[in-house]
């Protein structure tokens, strides 16, 4: 045989499986070795992974608290009931004591003619031109609280309401946050497509630093070359050093975040106060930080991958 | 071991470096390519580390025919030669040992193993004790020599040698000639690429003479009539 020769120096079987993850895990040694080798190139390409990175991760927890918090809205529901004009004060309070004692309803509030009135001139603006007015334009108000949170249960509460003699309109006052429910999925759209720009832009950098280091080592690749060593074993230390960038890279927007996080969790506590909410602000979990570590890790290792495929084939001995 | 028939080398643009050049190097031989700088020695060391194709004409190796050899059998084919550069082309960010277990480490050598060869192969060329120097500490005929271990650490059958004495003085040249007379002994094909003929002279070894791209001398196709045509 022509080429039986020409092996003879090749290694037993189970040795050189072996040696195959025996080279992995050196190359992955290797490949963080050079990294530390050379602290300037390594933290300015992390840095901008890391902040590239740290924008749409934001966002996603931005759109996350946004999230919990109009769950809180959405539980907190109430309805508002407009009684009709010639219902007087007396009988409106028998109806709002009615009300209150049905089992679906938590609690009501009553705002009499006069106090709406009295509300709407001191915050509307229009104190002077309401004083033309022969009459008082607005109705007793009953706000409702229902027990249930299910919006089905709610709407039949509504209907059933609304079917009241003394009640003119009974408004489940929802439309507010059907808007920021749409609001919500326009800010959810643009984080994905933010996500999407800004992935393909790590993916560039990571590539570009991988090109650079193989132009680096071009001395080192055809050497190499030259002494027998296949396309594979050359690639390895490369992906490697993508995997690298992408981990280290993904640590540190994490950590951007989570700094940004701090400093702005002061001010965003004092509102929450303010708006007597019992939200906890929430803040990446643990599931998060995997999902994030692993992406970024992964973009590292595609980044370089094509990097790799598109310069290590060019490079041959001459 | 090697054998050219009627290899004619061009490059892109016309040149033509090597021009109908047939020879046969046996197993366990040593031999010498001279001629002028240009006349096509590295040329014919290139086809045979299968760096260059040939344009024209059939290269074969052991047998194997270097014009059709597959690209991914080129890694396995280099495994079995051992090459030698006139500037060494040592890596400069790793100590010497490392430099000199690379081609072991690339065939998957066991660790105990790697270390055990290198220290042979560093022992061979009088370098054991500079296995944790590196490179750039060394003087040129110790790189060199680094060069060399790195060459044969791996056992290979074909050792090629490109004006591996291109830069040194005489005394480390005749030093380093030595090393591969040394390899020759012990059953090492060898082709050396020199123009240090004062040298090659003191060495009674085949020379193959190229003189713009044509061999026009070759001791071996005389030694073939000699022993009526041994292989």
């Amino acid at each position: 045989m022509a080429g039986s020769n020409i092996r003879r120096h090749k290694p037993a079987t189970t040795n050189r499986i072996s040696a195959y993850l025996l080279h992995h895990l050196q190359s992955l040694v290797f490949s963080l070795g050079k990294i530390y080798q050379a602290p300037a190139t390594t933290i300015m390409t992390v840095a901008v992974i890391g902040i590239t990175l740290s924008l749409p991760g934001g966002f996603y927890l931005f759109l996350k608290n946004i999230d919990a918090m109009s769950g809180d809205f959405r539980s907190s529901s109430q309805i508002g009931l407009y009684l009709d004009l010639d219902v007087s004060e007396k009988r409106a309070r028998a109806v709002e004591k009615d009300i209150g004692s049905m089992a679906q309803v938590e609690s009501t509030r009553f705002i009499s003619r006069d106090m709406s009135l009295e509300e709407f001139r001191q915050n509307s603006g229009f104190g002077k031109s309401i004083d033309t007015l022969s009459s008082n334009p607005l109705p007793h108000t009953i706000i409702v609280e229902p027990v249930a949170a299910d919006t089905f249960e709610i709407r039949n509460l509504v209907n059933k309401l609304q079917a009241m003699p003394e009640i003119e309109i009974a408004k489940l006052d929802t439309e507010w946050l059907e808007r920021l429910y749409t609001i919500i999925e326009i800010a959810r759209r643009s984080v994905t497509i933010i996500t999407i720009l800004f992935a393909c832009a790590v993916l560039l950098i990571i590539g570009n630093t991988i090109r650079l280091d193989i132009q680096n080592r071009y001395q080192e690749i055809i050497v190499t070359k030259l002494i027998g060593a296949t396309d594979a074993f050359i690639r390895r230390p490369f992906l490697y050093g993508g995997v690298w960038y992408g981990l280290l890279g993904g640590i540190f927007s994490w950590l951007i975040v989570e700094i940004g996080y701090l400093a702005i969790s002061g001010p965003l506590e004092r509102l929450n106060l303010l708006y007597q909410s019992e939200m906890t602000l929430i803040t990446f979990s643990f599931h998060d930080f995997i999902i994030l570590i692993t992406s970024s890790t992964l973009l590292g290792l595609a980044g370089s991958w094509i990097a790799v495929a598109r310069h290590l084939n060019q490079i041959e001995p001459s | 071991m090697i054998e050219f028939h009627n290899v004619t080398k061009r490059y892109e643009g016309g040149y033509e470096a090597l021009t109908n050049v047939s020879l046969k190097l046996a197993d366990g031989e040593m031999a010498f390519i001279t001629g002028h700088s240009g006349a096509g020695k590295s040329t014919l060391l290139k086809i045979i580390a299968l760096i260059e194709k040939p344009t024209r004409g059939q290269a074969l190796l052991n047998r194997i025919n270097l014009n059709t050899v597959a690209k991914q059998r080129i890694p396995y084919i280099r495994r079995n030669i051992g090459i030698i550069f006139q500037d060494h082309q040592l890596l400069f960010d790793r100590p010497v040992f490392d430099n000199v277990a690379l081609p072991l480490q690339i065939q998957g050598y066991r660790p105990q193993e790697v270390a055990k060869r290198t220290r042979a192969a560093l022992d061979k060329v009088g370098l054991r004790h500079k296995e944790k120097s590196m490179p750039i500490t060394l003087s040129g005929g110790e790189q060199q020599r680094v060069g060399i271990a790195r060459a044969v650490v791996h056992k290979p059958m074909l050792l090629l040698a490109d004006e591996p004495t291109g830069n040194l003085d005489p005394v480390l040249s005749r030093e380093i000639m030595q090393i591969f007379v040394d390899f020759n002994q012990v059953g090492v094909t060898v082709l050396v690429a020199s123009h240090d003929l004062g040298l090659i002279g003191e060495l009674d070894k085949p020379r193959l003479t190229l003189n713009r791209g044509q061999l026009i001398l070759n001791d071996l196709a005389e030694d073939e009539q000699e022993h009526g045509n041994g292989w």
